[in-house]
């Protein structure tokens, strides 16, 4: 048996021939038991197989699920997006890094180079008393920028005999 | 590229302008700082003693003395003397016999003021004096008068 033959068995037992030729089929595996026992195998395998043909249904409708393919078709498709340019606020942060850290290098360089005693400008500046008396006293007035320190030298009972300039001139 | 340039350039006016910034604090701590010397003498009389010619002080410092706990009404100038600091440097200067000061400039507006005096060091201060304003010294003198030595820095 041919090919076409076998293939013109399996519409017929499919339903898929016209009438008329269906009944000549239907004539043909009457009286010819290699056409009857082909059919008879394609009838067995049919059913063997109707029974794990499971129905699969998708949870979506069929337009949803191929848009879906072809929006993920695009997405890989597209070319990768460019990097935006730097904006004028990352080209002040690339400036000020660097910028901030020479700066603070130089000042802690000049800080630490900083002469002991120097005021450095208007700054109160610490002051500093080594008196020979401990009975002398300091007094600052501040608003009319004057310090007074006064000592007990010379003692009066040093100069007491001497004369009223003795003491200084 | 231009983000390059723009960092170089402006690290290295930044860096010029940090090594500049010190250099004129540098310059203003070297220039020499003038003062005035003055000793006075205070009482309550309205004389100098019998025999000395001394004027009374210039009315500037004597309306500074008026603000200071001390009770003299009268302050005559013994003697006067103009003198200049440098930049690390100490002058002495003999404001009478027994009476000297060193003056020492060790920073922008900082000094180190000694007394002298009879050849003790009675007194070592170090302090800010801004132009214009006085380090006054003094000291009980026989008789209830009083003594002062007034620094002023005139430049």
């Amino acid at each position: 048996m041919d090919y076409n033959a076998q293939l013109k068995l399996q519409a017929w037992l499919d339903g898929e021939l016209p009438e008329r030729e269906a009944d000549e089929v239907a004539q043909w595996v009457a009286r010819d038991r290699e056409a009857a026992a082909l059919v008879e195998e394609l009838r067995i395998t049919r059913g063997a197989l109707a029974g794990f043909n499971a129905e699969v249904r998708l949870p979506e409708s069929r337009e949803f699920f191929w848009s879906k393919v072809e929006r993920e078709i695009q997405r890989l498709g597209a070319p990768a997006p460019r990097p935006a340019r730097a904006t004028y606020l990352a080209q002040l942060r690339r400036f000020l890094v660097p910028a901030s850290a020479v700066a603070a290098v130089v000042i802690a360089g000049l800080m630490l180079n900083r002469q002991p005693g120097s005021s450095g400008g208007s700054v109160a500046t610490e002051m500093e008393t080594a008196l020979a008396d401990s009975a002398a006293f300091i007094y600052r007035d501040f608003s009319a920028g004057t310090t007074l320190v006064w000592l007990s030298y010379p003692a009066d009972n040093e100069t007491a005999e001497t004369d009223d300039m003795d003491t200084f001139e | 590229m231009r983000a390059k340039l723009i960092s170089a350039t402006g690290l290295l006016g930044l860096s010029i302008a940090l090594v500049l910034a010190p250099g004129g604090e540098l310059r203003a701590q070297a220039a020499d700082m003038k003062f005035q010397a003055f000793l006075l003498w205070g009482t309550d009389n309205a004389t100098p003693p019998a025999g000395k010619t001394y004027q009374p002080v210039a009315a500037e410092i004597r309306n500074k003395l008026k603000e200071l706990p001390i009770k003299w009404t009268n302050w005559f100038e013994v003697n006067r003397k103009n003198f200049t600091v440098s930049q690390r440097e100490v002058s002495e200067v003999a404001i009478s016999e027994k009476c000297h000061v060193k003056v020492k400039k060790i920073g922008d507006s900082d000094l180190e003021v000694s007394l002298i005096g009879k050849g003790k060091e009675v007194m070592k201060r170090r302090q800010s004096l801004p132009q214009g304003e006085l380090l006054v010294l003094g000291g009980n003198a026989p008789n209830s008068t009083a003594w002062l030595v007034v620094l002023k820095r005139t430049d």
